[in-house]
C-alpha cells in the first residue's frame, strides 16, 4: 500500500488495524499526529443550532408583524367603502325634491305609488328612506294629491298639516291663501286653530286669514289639472297672483282694491284670454307692455 | 414525510428540521472557508431568514444548497478577498485528552506558523481540510456538503495536509 493511499485512509478515518499499524511504521507518523492533534486547536467556535434556532425563529416572528402591511392596502380599501357607504346613506337620507316653475307642471310618483301633480311655481320634498315609516310630504304651493290606499298620509304646509287616508285632493297653499279640496275619501286638516275633516266635494280655505269651509257639491278634478284655474269669491289679487305663477309676466293691480272678488276661472294656455276673462266680468281693463301688465280700472 | 406534500418549506416544523439538520454544518463551512471576522453565526441567520422568505420556492431536498450559496454569496459581498484569519485555542480541547494520551501541547511558535500556514491555503483546500481534520466529517460527507466528487475532497485534504506539513517542517 502506498504512503499516499495509507495517509488518505487515515485522513477518512478508515484504516483498519493492519492498516494502521503500517501506517503508524511511516518516518513522519509522529509530525503527522502532532500536527493533526495541533490543527484541532483551529476548532471553530462551538453553534447551537438550537438557540440558534430559536433566535431565528424569534426574529421572524418580529418579521411576520412587520409584513403584515397587507393590513395597509386593506384598510386603505375599508377606508373607501366606510366613505361610499357612508355617503350612500346620506344622499339616500336626503330629501328627494321636486321643483316646478312658473307655468310649469310636473307629474309624479311617490314610494308608495300615489300620484302627485305638481302645480307651477311649486316645491314638494319626501324622504324615501323613511318614507314606510312615515308617509310625509313636506309642500309648498300647490299640489294635487291621489293617494293609494295604505297608512297615514300627511302633507305639511307652513299653514296646516294635511292628512289622509286613500284619496284625492288638491292642496294649495300660496301667500295668504291656503285651500284643501277633498275630491274622494275624507281628509283631515289641521292648522294652528282649527281642525276640520272634509268629505268628498268639500274644501277648506284660509284667505286672508279667514276660515271657510265649503261644500262645493261637486267632485270634479282641480280645474289646473285641465290647465285652468278657478275661484270662488276669491280676492282678485289672488287671482293675479295665481296667473303671474302660470304666465312668466308680472302684475301690478295696485289701482284694485283688496277686497273685490272673483269668481270664475282662466286659461293657463292663453295669456290674452286668461286676462280678459277676469277683467271683462270684474269691469276691469288692463295694458301690456312687454311682460309688464297694469290692471287698470274701467 | 413524503415529496408530495411537502413541495415547499414553508410549515415551520419542517423549516425546524432543515435548521437543526444544515446549520452547524453551515456555520462550520463558513467559518473555516472565511474566518472568524465575518461574524458566520449572523451569516447562518441571514440564510435560514432568506430561506424563510423563499420558503414557497425551495422544496426540501433544494433547501441545503440554497443555504449554502445564499450564506456563501452574503460572505463573498463582505469578504472581498481579505486575508482569512483563523485562530487556535489557547487550551487543548479537552475532549481530545483521552483519546490521545500521548497528546503534546505544541509552542506558540509552532501554532503561528501552522496558523499562517492554515491561513494561506486555499478556501477550497482549507474549508474540506478542517472539517474533515476537525469536525471529523468522512470524505463522502464532506462531498456533499459542498456537493462535489469524493475524488475531489480527497485531493484538497490531501493536498492541504502536504502544504501544511511543509511549512511546519521548515521550522526545524
Amino acid at each position: 500500500m502506498t504512503r499516499e493511499l495509507l495517509i488518505n485512509k487515515w485522513l477518512d478515518n478508515a484504516l483498519n488495524p493492519e492498516e494502521f499499524k503500517a501506517f503508524q511504521q511511516l518516518e513522519d507518523y509522529e509530525d503527522l499526529v502532532k500536527l493533526d492533534q495541533s490543527i484541532k486547536r483551529f476548532k471553530a467556535p462551538e453553534y447551537n443550532a438550537d438557540q440558534a434556532l430559536e433566535k431565528t425563529l424569534q426574529h421572524l416572528h418580529s418579521l411576520k408583524t412587520k409584513e403584515y402591511n397587507w393590513l395597509k392596502p386593506f384598510m386603505r380599501i375599508a377606508a373607501i367603502l366606510v366613505i361610499a357607504f357612508g355617503l350612500y346613506f346620506y344622499i339616500a337620507g336626503l330629501d328627494t325634491n321636486y321643483q316646478t316653475e312658473v307655468a310649469q307642471q310636473i307629474k309624479t310618483v311617490l314610494p308608495d305609488d300615489s300620484q302627485i301633480t305638481l302645480n307651477s311655481a311649486s316645491t314638494l320634498s319626501f324622504n324615501k328612506r323613511s318614507w314606510h315609516k312615515n308617509r310625509l310630504v313636506n309642500l309648498e304651493g300647490e299640489a294635487f294629491f291621489k293617494v293609494s290606499k295604505g297608512s297615514k298620509f300627511n302633507v305639511v304646509t307652513s299653514a296646516g298639516i294635511v292628512s289622509v287616508l286613500g284619496t284625492e285632493f288638491n292642496v294649495k297653499q300660496r301667500e295668504n291663501y291656503f285651500e284643501v279640496y277633498c275630491f274622494e275619501g275624507s281628509v283631515g286638516v289641521e292648522t294652528i286653530d282649527d281642525t276640520q275633516v272634509l268629505k268628498p266635494g268639500e274644501s277648506f280655505q284660509i284667505i286672508d286669514g279667514i276660515i271657510q269651509k265649503i261644500n262645493n257639491e261637486t267632485t270634479q278634478l282641480p280645474s289646473w289639472l285641465s290647465k285652468e284655474s278657478s275661484f270662488d269669491d276669491v280676492p282678485v289679487y289672488l287671482v293675479f297672483e295665481e296667473l303671474t305663477r302660470q304666465y312668466n309676466v308680472f302684475i301690478n293691480s295696485d289701482q284694485i282694491e283688496k277686497t273685490l272678488l272673483f269668481n270664475g276661472t282662466f286659461t293657463h294656455t292663453n295669456l290674452e284670454l286668461a286676462l280678459k276673462s277676469i277683467t271683462i266680468p270684474l269691469n276691469l281693463t288692463y295694458k301690456i307692455d312687454n311682460k309688464q301688465i297694469t290692471i287698470l280700472r274701467d | 414525510m413524503s415529496k408530495a406534500i411537502n413541495d415547499n418549506v414553508c410549515s415551520e416544523s419542517i423549516y425546524s428540521a432543515i435548521f437543526k439538520r444544515y446549520s452547524t454544518d453551515l456555520h462550520d463551512f463558513l467559518y473555516y472557508k472565511f474566518g472568524e471576522n465575518f461574524n458566520p453565526k449572523d451569516k447562518v441567520q441571514e440564510a435560514f431568514i432568506k430561506l424563510w422568505e423563499n420558503c414557497s420556492k425551495v422544496t426540501p431536498d433544494k433547501a441545503k444548497s440554497f443555504l449554502f450559496t445564499v450564506a456563501n454569496n452574503l460572505m463573498l459581498n463582505e469578504h472581498a478577498h481579505q486575508k482569512v484569519v483563523l485562530k487556535y485555542q489557547a487550551i487543548k480541547p479537552k475532549h481530545y485528552t483521552n483519546e490521545n494520551p500521548e497528546f503534546i501541547m505544541q509552542g506558540n511558535e509552532y501554532m503561528d506558523t501552522l496558523q499562517r500556514a492554515i491561513e494561506s491555503l486555499s478556501d477550497a483546500q482549507r474549508t474540506a481540510f478542517l472539517m474533515n481534520r476537525i469536525e471529523g466529517k468522512k470524505h463522502k460527507e464532506i462531498a456533499e456538503i459542498l456537493n462535489i466528487s469524493t475524488k475531489a475532497v480527497e485531493k484538497r485534504i490531501y493536498g492541504a495536509l502536504k502544504i501544511l506539513k511543509e511549512q511546519v517542517e521548515g521550522l526545524k
